[in-house]
């Protein structure tokens, strides 16, 4: 930090500018905690809504039960398959469609990044995708789940300028030594590139792990439901007793207020991987959102 | 002679180049078509808008029937209410969102110690990455009347529950509340990256002239972040007319349906659920034209007053 800041005192403006950013981390933590201490609490606690930050009559029966709910462990497999595919799928697109479109002797590169960066300002829109989705014989399949949106514009913006910004010198050296560009592109861009694969694999991972409307489009079959459409139907009762997610062994009172503390053990399990995932890409990711804003 | 020698040799150049980059375009291949299934054709799709679709006849064999469906449409007061709650919405959420991200960032900036500063960025941009489904689901504990959070707060406090998410105004207060909560951290990066650009000389220089805190603020930070500011200002004021479909249609409920029903469930509602695939397009189609319309109209705006345009 600057040298006329850190001799400072302690003055009463940086006294309020830590507290309120306390505060602030505070609002902005809550929620998860509010989430943990849910779903970790007794069902009397639930019922009267003063659960907030911390368990009230601790148990761990809401975990205990998930266990048992085979549903959405099956779900939970479908995320993990769509999310795997999917972003193995829209990164090895984004990288082919960056790489090609930042040579900058490759003939027709201005009509074909305009044919991509057209789509950024004007779609069909929902039915006529729908329509094509349903045509290519997708619908009910695992595929309608990240075929249709597998390259996001905005993140090939970012790894096209990332391309763009590293040395020519090494990629001539190459060339040079006979190399072609798909050679060059494994063995010399791609290693360069670690940071931003990284960066782009978080958005795409996290997209598809969080994304539920297309499964709501989509899917119909409930053994293919995302954990999300799972969640959604869980915590907005949209198969409240057809899916057996209430629970059947459970009785009068106890089954709704326990199913509370249930939904929010399964909102707990479903946002822990991104959770874990998150600090390990969090130096990356900023620098990819700053080469996305500037725009490419 | 020479002229017609001249563009031969260019006619082989260029195919020598493009034999050249062979590789590039097999690697386009997929990227193209791509495009040209799941973006292009549902382009070509919109002409349902224009047609009296018929699910057996298909998009190309249905029949034309001029504009027909864009009458309907504007006729239709749910239509015209979708608009409006889509601006109310939008622009009430970037009432309260953007200067508080501005706030935040100049407050993450003063913050001197390193650790701290990552360790609340990092839990500040945490929401960002949180699904609408969790974010809704917690948002129910919280805000709900029969046993939520606040309700037991204010129960304690012998006053009265609020209708969080039954009452009209108090929904768009909540959905607000939930967007800027989800958003706001990951909004300052654009500002901190702006802020960490700042010529720290100009600080410096500042301080021994005896500017206060205050004074280095207004006189320094605030100039050099004013370009940053209006572009996203411009940009999202650009976006006013596009919401996305997960907030409004995961908090909103019966109840509040005349400001929870925006452009986007609208569509949702009238051409899955209802299965009127030729209005549902007509609407999408004119948001997009609305779209690109405020866009190249901001874009001309951010040139006219010397930023780099938005496009």
């Amino acid at each position: 930090m600057n040298i006329w800041l850190r001799n400072r005192k302690i003055t009463i403006g940086s006294v309020i500018l830590y507290f309120s950013i306390t505060v602030l981390i505070f609002i902005c933590a809550y929620p998860f905690l509010n989430v943990i201490a849910y779903s970790l609490s007794g069902y009397n606690a639930v019922l009267t809504g003063r659960v907030t930050f911390y368990p009230i009559d601790f148990t761990l029966s809401a975990y205990r039960q998930i266990l048992g709910r085979t549903q959405i462990w099956i779900s939970m497999r479908t995320t993990v398959l769509v999310t795997l595919m999917g972003t193995a799928t829209s990164l090895v697109l984004t990288i082919f469609a960056a790489y090609a479109l930042s040579r900058n002797n490759l003939p027709g590169k201005g009509l074909f990044t305009g044919l991509i960066l057209f789509t950024m300002y004007f779609n069909g829109g929902i039915i006529p995708t729908f329509l094509v989705v349903k045509g290519l014989g997708l619908f009910d399949t695992l595929g309608a789940l990240f075929i249709p949106q597998a390259i996001n514009v905005f993140n090939f913006i970012v790894m096209r300028t990332f391309f763009r910004e590293l040395p020519k010198s090494l990629e001539e050296a190459a060339k040079i030594d006979g190399a072609s560009e798909l050679q060059i592109l494994i063995k010399v861009v791609l290693p360069l590139s670690l940071p931003i694969i990284a960066t782009i694999s978080l958005f795409y991972a996290v997209g598809y792990w969080n994304s539920y409307f297309d499964a709501l489009l989509y899917i119909q079959d409930p053994d293919k439901y995302t954990l999300q459409l799972r969640l959604r139907n869980l915590l907005f009762g949209e198969e409240l007793n057809s899916s057996g997610i209430t629970g059947t062994n459970l009785e009068g009172i106890g089954t709704e207020v326990m199913s509370q503390s249930l939904k929010m053990a399964t909102v707990a399990v479903s946002t822990i991987p991104i959770i874990v995932v998150y600090p390990w890409l969090q130096k990356y990711f900023v620098k990819g959102v700053m080469i996305g804003s500037i725009k490419g | 002679m020479v002229s017609a020698k001249k563009s031969k040799r260019k006619f082989i150049y260029v195919l020598r180049n493009i034999w050249n980059c062979r590789m590039l375009y097999l690697m386009l291949i997929p990227v193209i078509a791509y495009y040209i299934i799941f973006k292009y054709v549902p382009m070509y799709g919109v002409t349902i808008a224009f047609k009296d679709y018929n699910i057996f006849k298909g998009v190309i064999g249905s029949p034309w029937c001029g504009f027909d469906v864009f009458k309907t449409i504007f006729a239709s007061e749910n239509f015209w209410r979708s608009v409006k709650n889509t601006l109310v919405l939008n622009f009430a959420t970037l009432v309260v969102y953007f200067p508080m991200t501005i706030i935040l960032s100049l407050m993450l900036n003063e913050i001197s110690s390193a650790a701290y500063k990552k360790m609340t960025q990092s839990i500040l941009y945490l929401p960002h990455f949180v699904s609408w489904v969790v974010v809704a689901g917690i948002a129910t504990n919280i805000f709900t009347q029969q046993g939520g959070t606040i309700s037991w707060i204010l129960k304690s406090f012998n006053l009265k529950p609020i209708p969080f998410l039954s009452d009209n105004k108090w929904w768009i207060f909540t959905y607000v509340i939930c967007n800027v909560w989800k958003e706001l951290g990951w909004g300052t990066i654009i500002y901190l990256a702006a802020l960490s650009g700042v010529d720290e000389t100009l600080y410096e220089a500042a301080y021994l002239d005896g500017a206060t805190k205050f004074q280095r603020l207004i006189h320094i930070t605030l100039p050099s972040i004013k370009s940053v500011v209006v572009v996203m200002l411009i940009l999202q004021l650009s976006r006013m007319m596009t919401i996305g479909l997960d907030a409004p249609l995961l908090l909103g409920n019966n109840k509040v349906m005349a400001v929870s029903q925006v452009i986007s469930t609208y569509v949702y509602r009238l051409g899955i659920q209802n299965a009127k695939f030729s209005d549902a397009t007509a609407i999408g189609l004119f948001q997009s034209v609305v779209n690109v319309i405020i866009l190249l109209a901001a874009d001309k705006f951010t040139k006219m007053i010397g930023e780099d345009g938005i496009i």
